[in-house]
């Protein structure tokens, strides 16, 4: 035990410091950290709101759960590589070039438009899940080559152009509000979601992730099948992305080559938010889904505030900031080495 | 033989050892000379505004691609903040330009450049907060903030200063690539000639061993970011001197062409190797390619997909070099 070659007298001056560091710690445990973000938020939109009925509006929730139709699947996706220890940076490309072969290939049929996306998610995936497991690469510059590869990918199929939608009905269905505040949109996502929810609590599948991206190698060893958790994730992740891309596409009914929302922020941020760590293996779906849904709010805040366009980016790289410095590996213990110099001053 | 450079531990100077060649340097010195045939035999290659177009190309992005090499070696992987820097460091030459004068101006510059890049250095080397999260979230503070100082206007530079900047021809290249060789210079005697590149190179290689035996991978993580960030800010100098103005659009898409030159030259993305010859190397590959396609009729559309899968054939093909 490391305390018996310690002084009394370091012994003593420790104690506090971890007592404080045990309730910061539980405090920001991941489980707990999403539902206590979500709080924090609500409160606060509905402090600055003072029953003005702005803010906590039926058109707010409806506006929320839009917002998270946008980028939700693809932080559910990100998130779950981000669950075994990998980090999945193609989504936003593979999310713009879902929606451009969406519209390309969906003019006839918005069913045959889905498919291709889904086709082209699934073998983005694989093709990195692959490369990452059979070269033993780290995911990220895998990723940034997928990430380089279906931006321009997408630059190639439409020529550089933004790409029109025939079927505006669709894209009208697809946003009309249902029971005042769902749309087949937002409908779609929470299944997705629901989905996995219930196939990480009733399956293997779960446990598995959080093997793989606790400690990969005892996980090889006690039997997870390491590799297919590792293709699956990244096919997941781009699968999601390319519904997403092909969902916000329809909706718009236009499809741009260099995007039509910037999904990678507002997706990590939700993440994280969310109670993943990029270290890996913590997470499940259901703090993903609050991550998602508190970001959300948070815009749709902004937005019923009637704030300027800027704020919104200042805010989401704050917010970003926020979140990666409370994932910093290092910040507790420089927390506690400034609070022990402190108490020594 | 091939030619590696690592660091020497004790001596402080970067020796350059000799080692039997390995079947990696062998295709990359295929693939050189395959390239420069190629090249060579692509009508009007040789002609005088495509090597100016090819040699101010590689200037630019070859300044930022020098700052990322700082990133990568130092095991912090790349950032996709450093063309945001250029930008803000472009715009703010401008102005002080207008205000005050050329040599203010290049401080100016260069200090906004490195401040905004060493922020994150501090976030990245005195947290270990993740290093490409930190470069997204400055990338969008950068612009949402831009925004409301800007207003996305363009700023020009007054007529009354034009003539101060460096223009035309040194010995029949543009300026800025002989900003651009001297630029390569410094950051490769930076890396092989102090003791702070020393570091960089053990900092990269593992940061657990270089703590414990006491480096102080704080101080060089932030001097890396720093570093990247006076680089980026010389790629805005001369953007802006270029185009003899500024606004936040400026080296939009750099970052990825800078990692793909990085990668292609040869450093690893680990970090912990790599030098500022190699992403030389690397963007003059990279830039060729771009303008051979450019030549050939591949429409500019084509150029992220090539650059996509350039750094995934080069990822895959470095691989193999760790398990050797």
């Amino acid at each position: 035990m490391s305390e018996q070659g310690i002084g009394s007298r370091e012994r003593s001056e420790l104690q506090p410091a971890r007592a404080q560091a045990d309730w910061l710690r539980r405090l920001s445990s991941p489980g707990l950290r999403p539902f206590l973000v979500f709080a924090v938020v609500l409160a606060g939109l509905a402090l600055v709101d003072a029953g003005g009925g702005r803010i906590l509006t039926g058109v707010t929730v409806f506006s929320t759960l839009q917002s998270s139709s946008t980028f939700g699947l693809v932080a559910l996706g990100l998130g779950l590589t981000m669950v075994i220890g990998e980090f999945d940076l193609s989504v936003s490309g593979v999310f713009g070039l879902g929606g451009c072969v969406a519209v390309l290939y969906g003019n006839d049929s918005a069913a045959f438009g889905i498919a291709c996306a889904l086709g082209v998610g699934v073998a983005f995936g694989v093709v990195q899940g692959l490369i990452v497991t059979r070269f033993a690469i780290g995911s990220v510059p895998v990723t940034l080559g997928g990430l380089l590869t279906a931006n321009g990918l997408a630059y190639v199929l439409t020529t550089n152009r933004t790409l029109s939608f025939d079927n505006i009905d669709l894209a009208l269905a697809l946003n009309e509000t249902i029971a005042g505040i769902f749309s087949i949109r937002s409908l779609v996502t929470i299944a997705f979601f629901a989905i996995a929810v219930f196939i990480y609590a009733a399956t293997r599948i779960g446990r598995d992730l959080i093997a793989t991206g606790s400690n990969r190698r005892a996980a090889l060893v006690s039997g997870v099948g390491v590799g297919r958790i590792v293709v699956s994730s990244f096919a997941f992740s781009s699968t999601m992305s390319a519904l997403g891309g092909a969902l916000l596409s329809y909706s718009l009914a236009s499809a741009s080559p260099a995007g039509l929302a910037d999904v990678l922020v507002p997706a990590i941020t939700a993440a994280i938010l969310g109670g993943v760590s990029l270290a890996g293996g913590v997470g499940n779906p259901l703090g993903l889904a609050a991550g998602v849904i508190t970001l959300s709010l948070l815009r749709s805040g902004f937005n019923a505030l009637g704030v300027p366009p800027y704020v919104n980016d200042v805010a989401s790289g704050l917010i970003l900031f926020a979140v990666a410095i409370a994932d910093a590996p290092y910040l507790l213990r420089r927390l506690m080495a400034a609070t022990a110099w402190l108490r020594r001053a | 033989m091939t030619v590696g450079e690592t660091p020497s531990a004790g001596r402080g100077i970067t020796r350059l050892r000799l080692r039997p060649p390995s079947r990696l340097f062998l295709v990359r010195i295929v693939v050189m000379f395959v390239l420069a045939g190629i090249a060579l035999a692509t009508p009007s290659f040789l002609s005088a505004p495509s090597l100016t177009t090819l040699l101010t190309t590689i200037s630019f992005v070859g300044c930022l691609a020098a700052a990322m090499t700082f990133i990568t070696i130092s095991g912090n992987i790349m950032s996709f903040a450093l063309g945001a820097a250029a930008a803000v460091s472009a715009m703010v030459f401008v102005v002080v330009l207008n205000a005050a004068g050329y040599a203010t101006a290049v401080i100016a510059a260069l200090a906004a450049g490195a401040a905004v890049t060493a922020a994150q250095g501090c976030l990245v080397g005195f947290l270990r907060t993740n290093p490409i999260i930190v470069s997204i979230a400055a990338n969008v503070l950068i612009y949402g903030v831009a925004q409301r100082v800007t207003n996305n206007e363009t700023v020009q530079i007054g007529d009354a200063f034009l003539h101060s900047l460096l223009k035309g021809k040194v010995f029949e290249a543009p300026v800025e690539f002989i900003v651009f060789l001297a630029v390569i210079a410094l950051g490769q005697a930076v890396l092989s000639l102090t003791v702070f590149g020393r570091n960089l190179f053990y900092v990269g290689s593992g940061l657990r061993a270089a703590e414990t035996i006491g480096l102080p991978t704080v101080r060089t993580t932030i001097g890396a970011y720093l570093w990247a960030g006076l680089f980026a800010a010389v790629t805005g100098i001369l953007l802006a001197s270029r185009f003899h103005q500024a606004n936040m659009e400026f080296a939009l898409r750099y970052d990825y062409d800078a990692i793909a030159a990085v990668l292609v030259g040869g450093t690893a993305i680990q970090g912990g190797n790599g030098s500022m010859l190699r992403t030389l190397v690397g963007v003059a590959a990279v830039s060729t390619i771009q303008v051979v396609l450019l030549l050939y009729g591949f429409r500019e559309e084509w150029r992220l997909f090539i650059t996509g899968l350039i750094v995934v054939a080069v990822v895959i093909l470095y691989s193999s070099r760790q398990r050797q």
